[in-house]
C-alpha cells in the first residue's frame, strides 16, 4: 500500500456571496423598526404634520394629539391651533377635534385622499401668547427667509399693499406763514418779462413798418399835383393824367396803411392775449402760494381715504394672501411643478410633482363638515355650521373647483375657487354682523376709532390677474377717543370737536383693475361730516391765511407786471393814433384829388 | 472621540480584516450612497440591507457613510442642480410621470431634486470608488500592512471592546 501523496494545491475557499447570519439580526432590527412605529407613529406623524403645515401656512400649526388608525381608515387629531400669519399674538382658527376619514390605499402612491372631514369646535381670532408667524419677521415687515412658499406670497402681498399711495390728512399746526415763498419760483414774473420783451420787439418793428410806407413822398407829390390842377386849363391833358396817377398813388398808400393796421390789431390781441395769460398765472402763482400754508385739506374723498385706507386695505391684503396661496399649491393644469421640498437637516430642494390624467391627485379633500363659534369668549358665543367641498392639490384632475359656506342667524360666508380650467377665479364673500369690530388708530391724527359691534361686508374677485373687492363697515356705536398724544392746542380742541360726536360710521372700500395697479376708491359717511366742521372750525382762519398769500404774490409780482400791463396800453394807443394820423391825410389829400378832377373834366354849361 | 476611535477601530479594522480587498471595496461603495444621500429614505434601507445581508465589509459600509455624510452636505447645490436637470428635463417627463403615479415608488422620493441628483451621483460614483478603493487596499497590504499590524498603536486600537462588535460582522 502506498501512502496517498499529498495535494500540491490548496483549493481556493469559496466566496460567499450572502451572509445568513446576518438574517437575524436583520429581522430584529425591522421587528425594532416595527415596535418603533407601532409605539411612535402617532407622535411622528403629529410632528410631520405640525412641519408641513407650519411650512404650508406660513405660521405655527400646533396639534395636541394626533392618533393613525390605518385598520379603520381614520385619523384623529385633538387641539389644533393654527396661528395667524399676518398678526403676532392671534390664531388664526383653533379645532377641538377633526376626525377624517382617509382612503389607505391611496397612502402606497404617496397621495392624501380624504373622504370626509368631520370638524367640531373651531374658534376663530382667539389669542395666543406667543408669536406664531413663520412667514413674517418678528416685527411683521418682509418676509422669513427659508419660510417657502407662504413667505413668499407674504412678502409679494405686503409689497402689493405698499403701492396705494394713501394721502395723509394734514392739518395745520402753529402759526400759518408763507415765509418761504420764493419769487423764482413764481410763473407770473417770468411771463410777464417775457411779454415786455415781445412789447418792445413789436413797438420797434410797427415804426419800422411805419417808416417803410413812405407816405412822405407820395404826399408831396400828391400835393404838388393838387397845385397844379387848381391851375390848368380843361385842354391840359397831361396834368389830367398826372391828377389820376396821384389819386391812384394815394389810393395804393391807403392799401399799405390798411394792411399795417391789419398786423398792429393782430399783434395788439396778442399782446392783450398775454395780459390775459398773465392773469392765469397769477392764479397759479396763488395755487402754489397755498400750498406753502400747509392748511388742512377739506377734500371730502382725500379725508375718507386718508383715514381709511390703511384699515381697509387689511382685509383686502389678508384675502389676496389666501388667494395667492391658493393658487400656488392649487394651480390649474397638468404641467409638472415645483414645490419646496420638505424641511430636513440637509439642503430641502424641491419636489416635484407629475400630475397625470386620469389618476388621483396628490391631496384631495372631498368634503368636510364644520362646526363652529364665533365670539367664543363671550358669555353667549354663537354656534355655526359650515360645508367644504373639492379641495384638491391639482384641480384639473378633481375636475371640479372647490366650494366652501357657512351661514348663520348673523353670518354669511362663501368660497369658490375655480381652478379647473387655465385661467383661474378666486371668489368669496362674507358678511358679519353683530361682531364687535376693533379699534385701530387714524393715521395722522392723535385719535382712535372704536367701531363698535356693528356689520362688516367682504366680497372679493380675482378673475385671472383682474381684481374686484369690496370692504364695508357698518356701525353706530362709533366711539372716538383722544391718543394721550394729543396736545392742548386749538387746532387739536377743534379736531376733537370735529369727530367726537360723530358716532355713525359708514365705510366702503372699494379696489377694482389689474392686480398689478389695481385702483382704490374710499369713501364714508364722515367724509362730508368732517369737510364741513372742519371748514366751519377753521374757515376764517384758512380764509385769512390764504388773503395773506394772495396779497404777498401780488406783491412780488406788481413791479413787473404792472409796467408792461402799462406799455402794452401805450403801444396799443401810440400804434392806433399814428395810422388814423396817416390815414386822415391820406384820405383827405385823395378826397381833394378826386373833387378837383370832377371840376377838371366838368362841360363848360356844368360849371 | 468615541465615535473618532471606532472610526479608526473601523478603519484599521477594515483594512486588516481576512476579508478580501473586493469586499471592503464593495462595502465602502455601499456605505457611500448611505452618506451622499438623505439618509431617510427607503432606498437607504435596502442599501442597509443589502450591507448586512451581502458578504461585503459591513465595517467599510459604517466607515464610508460617515465619510460620506460631510461630503453629502457640501455638495447638496450640485445634487440640487443635477435632481432639478433630471426632473424637469422634457424627454424624461413621461418616465417621471408614470414613475410618480405607480405604488410605492413616490415613497422613495424620487421626485425630490436632493434625493434624486444625490442618488444619481452616487450610483455614477459606484464602480469608480469600488475600482479604486479596491486598487488602494490591495497595495495597502502589499507594503505597510504588515508592519501596521505588528505596531503598538495597531495593537491598542484592537484591544477595545468596541472590536469585539465589529468582530460580529467581519468578513
Amino acid at each position: 500500500m502506498t501512502a496517498p501523496a499529498p495535494s500540491s494545491q490548496v483549493a481556493a475557499p469559496r466566496l460567499k456571496i450572502f451572509r445568513w447570519r446576518a438574517v437575524g439580526p436583520l429581522l430584529v432590527l425591522v421587528v425594532i423598526a416595527g415596535v418603533l412605529w407601532w409605539l411612535f407613529a402617532d407622535t411622528l406623524a403629529r410632528h410631520g404634520t405640525q412641519k408641513v403645515g407650519t411650512q404650508l401656512l406660513g405660521a405655527k400649526v400646533e396639534i395636541q394629539d394626533l392618533h393613525i388608525d390605518l385598520a379603520k381608515g381614520n385619523v384623529t387629531i385633538r387641539g389644533l391651533t393654527i396661528a395667524s400669519p399676518h398678526e403676532a399674538l392671534k390664531n388664526l382658527l383653533q379645532a377641538d377635534e377633526l376626525v377624517a376619514d382617509i382612503d389607505v390605499v391611496p397612502l402606497t402612491e404617496k397621495k392624501l385622499i380624504i373622504d370626509r372631514i368631520a370638524a367640531n369646535g373651531l374658534r376663530f381670532g382667539t389669542p395666543r401668547e406667543t408669536d406664531g408667524r413663520v412667514a413674517a419677521n418678528a416685527d411683521g415687515t418682509g418676509s422669513g427667509k427659508g419660510a417657502g412658499i407662504a413667505g413668499v406670497v407674504l412678502a409679494e402681498t405686503r409689497e402689493w399693499a405698499k403701492q396705494f399711495q394713501i394721502p395723509v390728512l394734514q392739518l395745520a399746526t402753529g402759526n400759518i406763514s408763507i415765509d418761504s415763498l420764493d419769487p423764482r419760483r413764481l410763473s407770473t414774473i417770468p411771463a410777464a418779462e417775457a411779454l415786455g420783451a415781445r412789447a418792445d420787439s413789436m413797438q420797434k418793428a410797427w415804426q419800422a413798418a411805419v417808416a417803410g410806407l413812405q407816405l412822405g413822398p407820395t404826399i408831396d407829390s400828391a400835393t404838388a399835383t393838387l397845385e397844379k390842377l387848381r391851375t390848368a386849363r380843361a385842354t391840359d391833358v397831361a396834368t389830367l393824367n398826372e391828377g389820376r396817377q396821384a389819386i391812384e398813388r394815394v389810393k395804393r398808400a391807403s392799401g399799405r396803411v390798411t394792411g399795417l393796421e391789419r398786423g398792429v390789431k393782430t399783434g395788439v390781441a396778442e399782446l392783450q392775449g398775454g395780459l390775459s395769460g398773465l392773469d392765469s398765472a397769477r392764479r397759479r402763482d396763488y395755487a402754489f402760494a397755498r400750498s406753502l400754508l400747509n392748511l388742512p385739506s377739506l377734500d371730502a374723498p382725500q379725508i375718507s381715504a386718508a383715514l381709511f385706507a390703511p384699515a381697509a386695505l387689511k382685509p383686502f391684503e389678508r384675502v389676496l394672501y389666501w388667494a395667492q396661496l391658493a393658487r400656488r399649491y392649487m394651480p390649474p393644469g397638468l404641467l409638472p411643478r415645483a414645490n419646496t421640498g420638505p424641511p430636513r437637516l440637509r439642503r430641502a430642494g424641491e419636489d416635484v410633482r407629475f400630475p397625470k390624467e386620469n389618476a388621483l391627485p396628490r391631496f384631495l379633500l372631498r368634503s368636510a363638515e364644520l362646526s363652529f363659534l364665533l365670539q367664543p369668549t363671550s358669555d353667549q358665543p354663537q354656534r355655526y355650521a359650515g360645508r367644504l367641498a373639492g379641495l384638491s392639490s391639482d384641480p384639473a384632475l378633481y375636475g371640479r373647483p372647490m366650494v366652501g359656506s357657512a351661514s348663520g342667524p348673523q353670518f354669511a360666508a362663501g368660497a369658490f375657487l375655480n381652478h379647473v380650467r387655465g385661467t383661474p377665479v378666486d371668489t368669496a364673500g362674507l358678511t358679519l354682523g353683530g361682531v364687535r369690530l376693533p379699534a385701530f388708530d387714524v393715521p395722522g391724527l392723535p385719535l382712535r376709532l372704536d367701531p363698535g359691534a356693528g356689520t362688516t361686508q367682504l366680497g372679493f374677485n380675482l378673475n385671472g390677474d383682474n381684481i374686484h373687492a369690496r370692504f364695508a363697515l357698518r356701525s353706530s356705536n362709533a366711539r372716538w377717543s383722544r391718543d394721550s398724544g394729543m396736545t392742548s392746542s386749538t387746532i387739536d380742541n377743534l379736531i376733537w370737536r370735529a369727530v367726537s360726536g360723530l358716532s355713525n360710521l359708514e365705510l366702503e372700500a372699494r379696489l377694482s383693475g389689474e392686480l398689478e395697479r389695481p385702483q382704490l376708491a374710499v369713501r364714508s359717511n364722515l367724509d362730508q361730516a368732517i369737510a364741513a366742521r372742519l371748514r366751519a372750525v377753521v374757515g376764517e382762519e384758512v380764509a385769512a391765511a390764504e388773503r395773506q398769500a394772495r396779497e404777498r404774490v401780488d406783491a412780488l409780482v406788481k413791479e413787473k407786471v404792472d409796467p408792461v400791463r402799462a406799455q402794452v396800453n401805450t403801444l396799443q394807443t401810440q400804434a392806433n393814433g399814428q395810422i388814423a394820423q396817416q390815414r386822415a391825410r391820406l384820405n383827405e389829400l385823395q378826397k381833394q384829388l378826386e373833387q378837383r378832377m370832377r371840376e377838371f373834366t366838368r362841360l363848360p354849361f356844368q360849371r | 472621540v468615541l465615535t473618532l476611535v471606532k472610526l479608526i477601530q473601523s478603519l484599521f479594522g477594515a483594512l486588516h480584516s481576512e476579508g478580501t480587498p473586493g469586499q471592503l471595496a464593495a462595502g465602502i461603495a455601499f456605505g457611500s450612497i448611505l452618506g451622499l444621500t438623505p439618509l431617510v429614505n427607503i432606498h437607504n434601507a435596502v442599501v442597509f440591507a443589502a450591507l448586512m445581508l451581502l458578504n461585503v465589509s459591513f465595517a467599510g459600509g459604517m466607515l464610508a457613510w460617515a465619510l460620506f455624510v460631510p461630503i453629502g452636505f457640501l455638495l447638496d447645490p450640485l445634487f440640487d442642480w443635477i435632481g432639478h436637470g433630471l426632473l424637469l428635463a422634457p424627454s424624461l417627463r413621461g418616465l417621471w410621470t408614470a414613475l410618480y403615479n405607480m405604488p410605492i415608488v413616490p415613497l422613495t422620493n424620487f421626485n425630490n431634486t436632493i434625493v434624486l441628483g444625490s442618488l444619481v451621483f452616487a450610483l455614477a460614483l459606484l464602480l469608480p470608488l469600488f475600482f479604486t478603493t479596491r486598487w488602494a487596499v490591495t497595495r495597502y497590504r502589499a507594503t505597510v500592512g504588515e508592519r501596521v499590524r505588528q505596531s503598538k498603536f495597531y495593537k491598542a486600537v484592537m484591544a477595545s471592546k468596541a472590536y469585539n462588535v465589529y468582530k460580529m460582522f467581519k468578513p
